[in-house]
């Protein structure tokens, strides 16, 4: 019995759903804040202390809001996809070791990365498929985009996530976490870099970010949504950026491990967790500032003939130097 | 031709070639084969009673000659010019919406200004039009349907842009005919916000107009001002004082600076490159201060006046204009920086949008759209103005005639611009600042064009001794910059769509009177 | 840009908290009116130009003064400049934004017609 609450503890509160929900929210600000002060405004200031609450206030808000479905829209899908889409992403994220171990104790299993990132696949077709019920000309335009951009990324992107599973000789995301002696963003720099990369134009941040093209495309598939659907495709979109930051952090920044000083490891490891994750949502905050977006021929060419030889090339170039030279250096 | 033509020089512009009705083409195509560089700058209607009068303003080497002629209101017809000179189509809808002239082999005569569910019959400028009757009793009118939103044709994708949309700032139609991701055909409809200024305008005094035709666009606001009070003293014969001429100078330079940095920056929006609006929109911020300081308001300076400008210049301000500018100008090498090398950037604007030489002269495109197409005309060169005839600065042209070339021209402005202010300040003459004028205005007309951030900005006004203007033609800089988007999107990617776009600076609210 | 951005992640953002933190207008800003009774000569030549027509000429103890109607002003300042007695003056003013419109004219001898501001 103990054993059981202890599990639905740690499903719901720490350092499972409620954790998540807390600490997307919380990135999400950060991620404002960071962007705000990159472009020299103050960002949200209003809520809680230094807007820290901002992020709350916006899903309460929708939350309260009145709840349409257009009548041309396909009703069940455009009910239960954004609400689907977000169980995938919180369902992805329990696999992911935060504080030493995954949320579900024991989870992890042989090729657990490779599942994880079905699920994410799983998650953003759930999110194609809500544009695409709301028989609008501008959300279907959006979630082809989502689909078409999706689905190019996600070669290169298992393809150089690949790397780190190479280097530490498991396709299990807590074996890669634990092996990283050295970080395997210094052991596969190449592979780090493209890594992000692909993660942006994953998550659909500038420069990549068609899919949100207003000035094109509106409202992107989010056009015929409101009040509480509207606020589980924010979610959707905000903890797949928490959750993109912690596969890299995962992959190539020793996961949850760092030095213990004193007192409970799992304190110490969910700190570094933390700061890790903030450390990358900075990058890719800060890449995104610092581009304009793509078109869309642009972004697909782009993926097909550079991103996807050079992850080719990356992998290649890990396993060769995998194979014979980390070897007679450690 | 002979006995059916009459010149008259240095008249409304730098002649007036009273012709009989159908002679008006033949007098235009002769123009034209005079100087193939040509174009419309603008196509007065006028209401003369029994008869209608037409006047086609024509621009040849940078300075206007007015074609005017005369048809009877009760049979208003008039051969098309549209063929000879494409720019002149919108024009020629204008005047059928406003005066009902019917302009026999226009290729597309539909309404342009005037709403769908206007009365037949009903010609708004026509001083006989019992306006508030009339629509009072218009309650069968037809209302022609809207188009739906999208509907398809084969493979032809008809996209509906507006009037309500987050790539356009202001209410407008563009009605794009989508083949996979090129466009194949734009059938733009403007008319939206039309508020009858150029009708409200005769109703007005002229000291009241001032304010009136400063409301017509809120970005350019001075130069419209500008333009009125010129073709006004134009009429008087009003000779404004040099101090004034040269604090008219400083503000409608800090208002083009204001404008071209909006323009800037909301392009930066457009394709998705929000750092480059932040930072643009918080450097524009302090020639808002600026304007603010010198007038009294950051956005509607209301500085202009017959006779001189409002407000003199306070000894004490212009140390603080100086080093705003100064410093502006230190960011300006930033920006060079990032709008030549930033590859992102030059990715989404070169080569996009291309209007070539041939085109813009052919669709009588006007002020920095034209002169990123290798056209040099900027009427602060052609016919000075002001103080521009005294200060030195350089016409900017460019070659590319895409988008990026568009921007840069701006970018270049921006900074003659601020040596333009920074050269007044330094020559700033002495003496009165206002003379005064009488407010009963002696008969007659003028013209008048200044050159509005978005290119030639054009007045017309007729006066009958009164108090009142008998007439105010405004033609904007954007009227006549949009037939030149057709041109730029037809054939392009419809994701180029909104970058090409808004590289020409369209401003609806001008358009839309 | 590369580095601007890093360097502007820890300087002052440029935009202020407005509501909060109140926006500085210059000396001569064209806010809000105030109106001297005691200037006023009736002439009603502040109404004649007014080109929002927002100034109505009232009858108040016998004596014809201007009335302003704020939501149709345009704050040209016309008025100011026609006026003979220079009796209108601009105050730093500006935020008039209401939710009763009636708050928004100015009657000749009211409260807000002594030169304080009334928040609404």
């Amino acid at each position: 019995m103990v054993v059981d609450l202890w599990f639905v503890f740690r499903v719901l509160v720490f350092p499972g759903f409620t954790f998540i929900f807390f600490f997307t929210m919380f990135c999400d600000w950060m991620e404002r804040k960071i962007e705000a002060r990159m472009q020299n405004r103050v960002g949200p200031a209003f809520t809680g202390p230094a807007g820290i609450l901002q992020p709350f206030a916006d899903i309460i808000k929708l939350l309260s809001k009145e709840d349409i479905i257009p009548s041309g829209a396909k009703r069940n899908v455009f009910r239960l996809a954004p609400i689907l889409a977000f169980s995938f992403v919180v369902f992805a994220f329990s696999f992911l070791p935060i504080d030493g171990s995954a949320v579900i104790p024991n989870s992890s299993f042989a090729g657990d990365l490779i599942f994880v990132m079905a699920l994410i696949t799983i998650a953003n077709f759930f999110l194609f498929l809500s544009g695409w019920a709301s028989s609008n000309p501008y959300g279907d335009i959006g979630a082809t985009r989502v689909l078409t951009q999706f689905l190019g990324y996600d070669i290169p992107l298992t393809l150089l996530a690949l790397a780190p599973a190479f280097i530490a000789g498991s396709l299990t995301i807590s074996v890669i976490a634990a092996n990283q002696y050295l970080p395997f963003a210094i052991l596969a720099p190449w592979a780090f870099v493209l890594f992000i990369v692909t993660l942006q134009a994953e998550l659909e941040k500038d420069p990549f970010d068609i899919p949100h093209a207003e000035s094109e495309v509106i409202g992107g598939l989010e056009t015929e949504f409101g009040g509480g659907k509207l606020a589980f495709l924010r979610l959707t979109r905000d903890v797949q950026i928490v959750f993109g930051a912690a596969l890299v952090v995962e992959l190539f920044l020793g996961g949850p491990y760092g030095p213990v000083f004193f007192g409970l490891p799992e304190l110490w490891y969910f700190l570094w967790f933390v700061l890790k994750i903030l450390a990358v949502v900075l990058i890719t905050e800060y890449v995104t500032c610092l581009f304009a977006r793509l078109r869309i021929d642009q972004v697909l060419s782009g993926n097909w003939k550079v991103l996807l030889p050079l992850s080719v090339l990356s992998l290649a170039l890990t396993v060769a130097v995998a194979t014979w030279i980390y070897p007679l250096v450690m | 031709m002979g006995s059916r033509v009459k010149i008259q020089s240095g008249y409304l512009g730098k002649a007036a070639i009273e012709v009989k009705a159908g002679a008006n083409r033949d007098t235009v195509k002769s123009l034209l084969e005079a100087n193939k560089e040509a174009g419309i700058v603008a196509l007065t209607g006028l209401d003369m009673a029994k008869k209608i009068g037409l006047m086609y303003h024509m621009c040849t080497n940078g300075v206007i000659v007015t074609i005017k002629t005369e048809i009877p209101k009760k049979n208003p017809k008039i051969a098309t010019i549209s063929d000879l000179i494409p720019g002149a189509q919108f024009h020629e809808r204008e005047a059928a919406d406003l005066f009902g002239v019917i302009f026999e082999g226009h290729p597309n005569p539909a309404r342009l200004v005037l709403p769908d569910d206007w009365p037949e019959n009903l010609y708004p400028l026509r001083k006989d039009a019992k306006i508030d009757e009339a629509l009072a009793n218009a309650e069968t009118a037809p209302r022609q349907t809207e188009a739906v939103q999208a509907e398809s044709e084969g493979d032809i994708v008809n996209i509906i842009i507006g009037p309500q949309h987050p790539a356009l700032l202001e209410p407008e139609k563009f009605s794009v005919k989508v083949e996979g991701e090129t466009v194949k055909q734009v059938e733009p409809r403007i008319g939206y916000v039309h508020r009858g200024i150029e009708k409200a305008a005769e109703q007005r005094t002229y000291l009241q107009d001032v304010y009136l035709v400063e409301r017509i666009c809120g970005i350019c606001n001075s130069c419209h001002a500008a333009c009125f009070v010129e073709t006004v003293e134009k009429i008087l014969g009003t000779e404004v004082p040099l101090r004034a001429q040269y604090l008219r100078t400083i503000i409608l330079e800090l208002n083009r600076l204001h404008s071209h940095m909006l323009l800037l920056g909301h392009a930066g929006l457009e394709i998705g490159y929000e750092t480059l609006f932040q930072y643009m929109w918080r450097d524009r911020e302090p020639v808002m201060d600026l304007t603010e300081q010198l007038t009294g308001n950051r956005v509607i300076s209301s500085a202009m006046t017959v006779g001189g400008i409002r407000r003199d210049l306070q000894e004490t301000d212009i140390p603080k204009v100086k080093t705003q500018i100064t410093t502006l100008k230190k960011k300006m090498d930033f920006y060079y920086k990032l709008f030549e090398n930033e590859p992102s950037f030059k990715i989404r604007t070169q080569n996009v949008g291309v209007l070539s030489k041939e085109d813009a002269l052919k669709l009588s495109v006007v002020g920095p759209v034209a002169r990123a197409s290798g056209i040099a005309i900027d009427v602060r060169k052609d016919e000075p103005y002001e103080a521009y005839g005294e200060i030195p600065f350089n016409l900017i042209t460019r070659d590319e005639g895409d988008s990026w070339a568009r921007l840069m021209v701006r970018l270049d402005e921006v900074v003659e611009s601020i040596n333009i202010i920074d050269y007044a300040l330094d020559h700033m003459p002495s003496g009165p600042f206002r003379v005064k004028v009488p407010r009963v205005v002696v008969a007659g007309e003028a013209i008048n064009h200044v050159e509005a951030p978005r290119g030639e900005l054009f007045y017309y006004v007729k006066s009958q001794g009164t108090a009142y203007p008998e007439r105010v033609k405004v033609r904007t800089p954007t009227f006549a910059n949009i037939p030149a988007f057709i041109n730029i999107a037809e054939g392009g990617n419809i994701a180029d769509v909104p970058p090409s776009f808004v590289s020409l600076d369209p401003c609806f609210s001008c358009t839309d009177r | 840009m590369v580095k601007e951005l890093l360097a502007h992640l820890f300087k002052k953002p440029a935009t202020s908290k407005y509501p909060f933190v109140k926006a500085e207008v210059p000396e001569g800003f064209r806010g809000k009116q105030v109106y001297d009774p005691d200037l006023c000569i009736s002439c009603g030549l502040c109404s004649r130009d007014c080109p929002a027509k927002a100034i109505e000429m009232v009858e108040v103890d016998g004596k014809r003064s201007p009335l302003f109607h704020l939501d149709l002003c345009i704050f040209c300042y016309q008025c100011a400049e026609s006026c003979p007695r220079k009796a209108i003056k601009s105050t730093a003013f500006f935020e008039l934004a209401t939710t009763n419109k009636d708050s928004l004219v100015l009657k000749p001898g009211g409260p807000s017609q002594k030169g304080e501001c009334v928040q609404q």
